[in-house]
Order: structure tokens, then sequence, then C-alpha cells
């Protein structure tokens, strides 16, 4: 159990947060939830500057993110974590609407975690982001903070 | 098939109508592209090209063999020429040897002096020498020859009657032969000797003239000839010339306009995608938030809802799904339209048979007939001919879902050289025939929709795989009877 751990829900439509928040409090997570409204907010997170300056340290449990975000798109937080030393541990599950295999394929090559087509159907939807709250925030163990040992080179 | 037959047919057709406005591309320069002759035009560039070379070529082996034989006569000319000079001479010698055996035998005959008759002696040693050498000096030419006997007939004569004379003087001293002395004894012939090398000299003389008038004759025609033929082999070469820079030209331009045109296609190509790519990621958001905000409003009002509310909500939510599966179809009818095609050979019945596998659960609880023939190998894209497949498969699974005793056919229909014809026959509720155009078009609907569930693009999907195989696809059907679905697939594949 990674109970203390936040998960970061970057999503710029609020709509689909509230839709996604109301999903996570039928499993009672959604006080984890932190919700960022677009690319350049999830960096300021992981970086701690900006209106997260003062959050307490360490790395969230996962990281969904969004595809198509004002000003940084999840693509780009995507390449940005995945090249970082210290951010490349967390577990990135992409949340998105498009099924476009270019898409697929960049994001896996990028180092995506995960790949999930946003369902149109909100029962479908519901159970998609419960399952993956509840995998990613609750069952899944993530990566030690501060861990090298799967770069015994740097 | 009728598209592959103008496909075939319009390039040449295309390339006639263009080359037309641009015979006059050189403005004045040859005037060979504004002679119109109407069984010259139909020729292909090729053709002309061929018939040019050919022209220049025949044009050629004329000048050479012109060539060769007026050279030709003008080396016999100067061999006979080369003759005609040592005859010349040899007359001369002999006229002069003659003479000297005149002269030799009479000093002889006064003197008695032995050198005279050693003169004498050699001259009658050389004649038949002299004769010889006329002889073939002459063969050919029949005056000469003829004279040449009467010569040899004389000078024998004269040697004859100078040799009996040095006989007589040997026998009988000058006494008996002082008159032959003074006179000399063969003086007439002598004369006739004289006179008959006078008349060969001048005749001979008269040949080589004639012969160098002809030759000059052949020299002027050959030379003639040479300019006139270099100087139309020079046009002609220029027209052959000219037919290729045009050619090329032409195809240089058409080659630029087609890529300029696959650029333009490209990029539409392009937008097509960022644009199914907008639709598949912004049109699908609303359609989430509509029935994610229908139930939150269905749970957060639960307790006060009367059926007619639920039925209102639920309403909302299936159309929000609908349409989500309608913008689903669509996105797979666009990608099918624009993804790159595999080109492998397709074995048919194992592609029906893992369809039918893969619709064995969706099969639980009906009773249906199948009835499956051996079906070929095409050649094509698997994938999508799986796509194709399905759709018809489960369009006659679908149809047929009223009767109580449903049977599908599939089988190969009507086997050609040129396509393969496969259908899938059901018993279905089938349709009115007036509408078979309708069948296949997107979002083309025969039933209403709480009869069969569906989008209405399946058999448009199917077509246009179908066509982009460069197939073609139709229908036959009897409402209530049943329903026939025919796809066409060429032998040799061709995407169009």
């Amino acid at each position: 159990m990674n109970a203390a751990k936040p998960i970061l829900l970057a999503e710029d439509n609020p709509r689909d947060a509230e839709l996604a928040l109301a999903a996570m409090e039928e499993e009672h997570i959604s006080d984890k939830i932190v919700l960022c409204r677009d690319g350049a907010e999830v960096l300021d997170y992981l970086y701690c500057r900006g209106q997260f300056k003062s959050r307490l340290k360490g790395n969230p449990a996962v990281v969904f993110l969004d595809l198509k975000m004002p000003k940084v798109n999840g693509l780009e937080v995507l390449r940005t974590i995945k090249a970082d030393i210290n951010l490349r541990p967390i577990p990135v599950v992409m949340l998105t609407s498009s099924r476009e295999e270019r898409d697929l394929a960049e994001s896996y090559a990028l180092g995506a975690n995960a790949y999930v087509v946003k369902p149109v159907e909100f029962h479908k939807f519901l159970s998609a982001v419960k399952e993956l709250g509840t995998f990613w925030g609750v069952i899944n163990e993530p990566p030690p903070e501060g861990s090298r040992f799967s770069h015994p080179h740097s | 098939m009728d598209s592959t037959s103008n496909h075939l047919a319009e390039p040449p057709a295309l390339a006639i109508e263009e080359a037309k406005p641009h015979t006059d591309i050189l403005p004045g320069s040859i005037g060979f592209g504004h002679v119109r002759v109407p069984w010259f035009e139909k020729l292909a560039i090729e053709q002309r090209v061929l018939a040019g070379f050919s022209l220049v070529f025949v044009g050629i082996l004329v000048i050479t063999a012109v060539s060769y034989h007026n050279t030709s006569i003008l080396l016999a000319n100067s061999r006979l020429d080369g003759r005609s000079h040592d005859l010349l001479q040899l007359l001369s010698n002999i006229d002069v040897a003659m003479t000297e055996a005149e002269d030799a035998h009479r000093r002889y005959l006064v003197t008695g002096e032995a050198s005279y008759l050693d003169s004498y002696t050699k001259v009658v040693n050389q004649k038949p020498a002299f004769t010889n050498y006329l002889r073939e000096l002459t063969r050919g030419s029949t005056g000469q020859e003829q004279r040449v006997g009467v010569l040899d007939r004389m000078m024998d004569k004269q040697l004859n009657a100078e040799s009996k004379a040095i006989a007589l003087f040997e026998k009988g001293g000058f006494r008996s032969v002082k008159n032959m002395a003074l006179e000399g004894a063969g003086r007439r012939e002598l004369g006739v000797i004289h006179q008959l090398i006078t008349e060969m000299d001048s005749d001979e003389r008269q040949a080589m003239n004639g012969r160098v008038a002809d030759s000059a004759v052949g020299t002027r025609n050959t030379i003639v000839l040479l300019g006139v033929g270099a100087f139309l082999q020079l046009v002609l070469l220029a027209w052959v010339y000219y037919l290729i820079r045009h050619d090329i030209t032409e195809r240089r331009r058409v080659a630029g306009e087609l890529q300029r045109r696959g650029e333009l296609l490209e990029a539409a190509n392009k937008e097509l995608e960022a644009f199914s790519y907008s639709v598949s990621h912004d049109l699908r958001a609303p359609l989430r938030h509509i029935d994610g905000y229908a139930a939150l409003l269905r749970k957060s009002v639960e307790e006060s809802l009367n059926e007619k509310g639920a039925r209102y909500l639920q309403t909302i939510s299936d159309a929000a799904k609908q349409m989500g599966q309608l913008i689903d179809d669509l996105l797979v009818f666009s990608r099918m339209g624009r993804q790159e095609m595999l080109r492998t050979s397709v074995n048919l019945e194992q592609l029906i048979k893992s369809i039918l596998a893969d619709l064995r659960l969706d099969l639980q609880g009906r009773e249906i007939s199948w009835t499956i023939a051996p079906l070929p190998e095409v050649k094509g894209d698997p994938a999508m001919l799986r796509q194709v497949f399905v759709n018809l498969i489960t369009n006659a699974i679908k149809f047929t879902g009223t009767k109580s005793q449903a049977s599908i056919e599939i089988g190969v229909d009507r086997p050609t050289s040129a396509e393969i014809v496969i259908f899938v026959r059901d018993n279905g509720v089938g349709f009115d025939m007036e509408y078979a155009s309708k069948l296949f078009g997107v979002f083309q609907r025969l039933h209403r929709a709480d009869e069969f569930e569906g989008t209405g693009i399946g058999l448009a999907n199917a077509r246009r795989i179908v066509h982009r195989h460069g197939g073609r696809t139709w229908a036959e059907g009897v409402p209530d009877k049943g329903a026939t679905f025919f796809i066409a697939l060429p032998t040799r594949s061709s995407e169009s």
C-alpha cells in the first residue's frame, strides 16, 4: 500500500476532471488526487516550483496524462519526465480520447507505462478510472524515492 | 472493370491531346511541327522517331551504294587509262623498232657490216613479244584487235621480205640486192604499219578522252549526290532531334505536373488526417460529458426520479452512446481509405473460419445452418478483407435474426479469368431491389433503427475496401426472402 502518495491527474477539461473525480470518490481515493489543468502545471508540481513551491517533497504514485492540453501537451510532459533521471521511475498512464495509432506509438516510444482510451460511455469511463486509480494509486508499489539502482552508471 | 479499361485507354489519348497545342513550342525555328499529315498524326513518338531514323538509314545506304558504283567506274577508267598509256608507248616503240629494222637491213645490204645485222635481228627477236603485248593491251576492244591482227601480218611480211633480201645478199652479194637495198625490202609494209599505228594511236586517244569526260560526269554526280544527301540527312536528323526534344520537354512537364498533383494530394491527405484526429479527440469529449452528467444527475436525484424522467435520462445517454459509435465507425471508414495496403496472398477459407470462430459467442442461442463452399486464395490486404467479410457475415447473422431457421451460404460465383466473385447469401429479411443502389452508401439504412441496430457504415466500408483492391460490389435481394451480397476481386491485384 502506498496510501501516502498522491495521484497526479493532468486534465484541462473541467468536466472530464469532475467526472474523473466523481469516479475516484466512489473508490474513496479522490482526496489523493492532485489536479493539474495543463502540462506546465504538471511540470511545476514535479519540479516543486510556482504554486507547488512549498509542497511536500516526493514523487506522486502515478501521473495520469491527457494528450491534448494547453501550453505543454501530454507528449511533451511525458518526454520531460522520461528524460529526467529523478522523474523517470514515476509510472505515467496516458488517459486520452485519441485512438490514433500515431499517438499510441509515440507514447509508448517515449516510455509511457500504459495507454488508456477514455470510453464514451460513462459506465465504462467510470470503471476504467476506478480501476486505474485503484491499481496505480493503491495496488501498485511505486518505485522507492531516490532510487538509483536501475541506473548504476549515473 | 470499366474503370480499368478507361485507365488503360486514357494516357495515350491524353498525350496526343496535349501534344497538339505544343507543336509550336519552337516558333518558326523548324517548320515540321506545323505540317499536318493525318496518318502521321496518328503515329506515336516512338514510331515517328523510328521512321526518321529509318529514312536516315536508307539515305545513307543509297548514298553509299551510288558513291561506290561511281568510284568503281572511276577506278576502272583509271585502270583502262593506264593500259591506254602503255599501248601508246608500245605503238611508238613498235613504230621505232620497225623503222629501225628497215633501216638496219638496208645498211647491212649496203655495207655488209655485221652490227647492222645485229640491230635487225634484235628487232626480229623482239617481234613476238611486241605482238603478245599488243594483244594483251587491246583485249576487249574489237576495232583495235582487228588492227592488231593486220599489224601483226604486216610486221611479219616486212620482216620476211627483209630477211629474204638478207639471204639473197649473203648468196649473191650486193649486186643481187641492189634494188632492194636502195628501195628497202619492206618499204611498202612499213608504210602500212606506220599508217596502222597512227590510226590505232588516234583511236586510243579518242577512247581516253571519252573516258575522261565520262569520269568527270561521274565525279560531278557523286559530289552532287553527297552534298544533297548530306543535307537531307542533316534535315532528317534535325527533325528527329526536334521530335525527341519536344517529347522530352513534354514528358518533363507532365512529370512536373504529376509531382505537383501528388504533393497537393499528400497535403490534402495530411489535412484530412488532422481533421479526423481532431474529430476523434474533440467530438468524443462532449459525448462523454453528456453521458457522464446524465449518470451523475440520475444518481443525485435517484429518489425523486419518476419513470418518465428515468426514460428521458436513458434516452440522453443512449443517444450519446450511439453518436460515439457513429464517430468510431466513421473514423474506421476514413482510415480504410488512406491506410497503407498490404499485398499478400489471402486464404479466404481460413479467413472465414477464423471469423466464424470469433463470432461463436454472439451466435449462442441462434439456429443457423451454414453452407461454405471451397474458397480460393486472393491477393490483397488480409486485415482489410477480413473487415469486408466480418461486415457481410455479421449483416447476414443480424438480418436473419427474425427467422426461426436461418441459413447462410458463402460461395464462389461465375469464376472468370478476370475476377473472382464471392457471395454471402442469407434467407433473412432481404430488401427491395428498388433501394439496392442505396445499400452501400455511408449511413444508409434500409431498416428502422428499432428493427435492427447498426450505424449503416458496414457495407460502405466493405465497398471502399473492395474498390481499393480494384474490385466491385453489388447485391440482390427479395423482401422477406433474403439477400445476396457479391464482391468481385480482380485476379491481378491493382489499387484504384
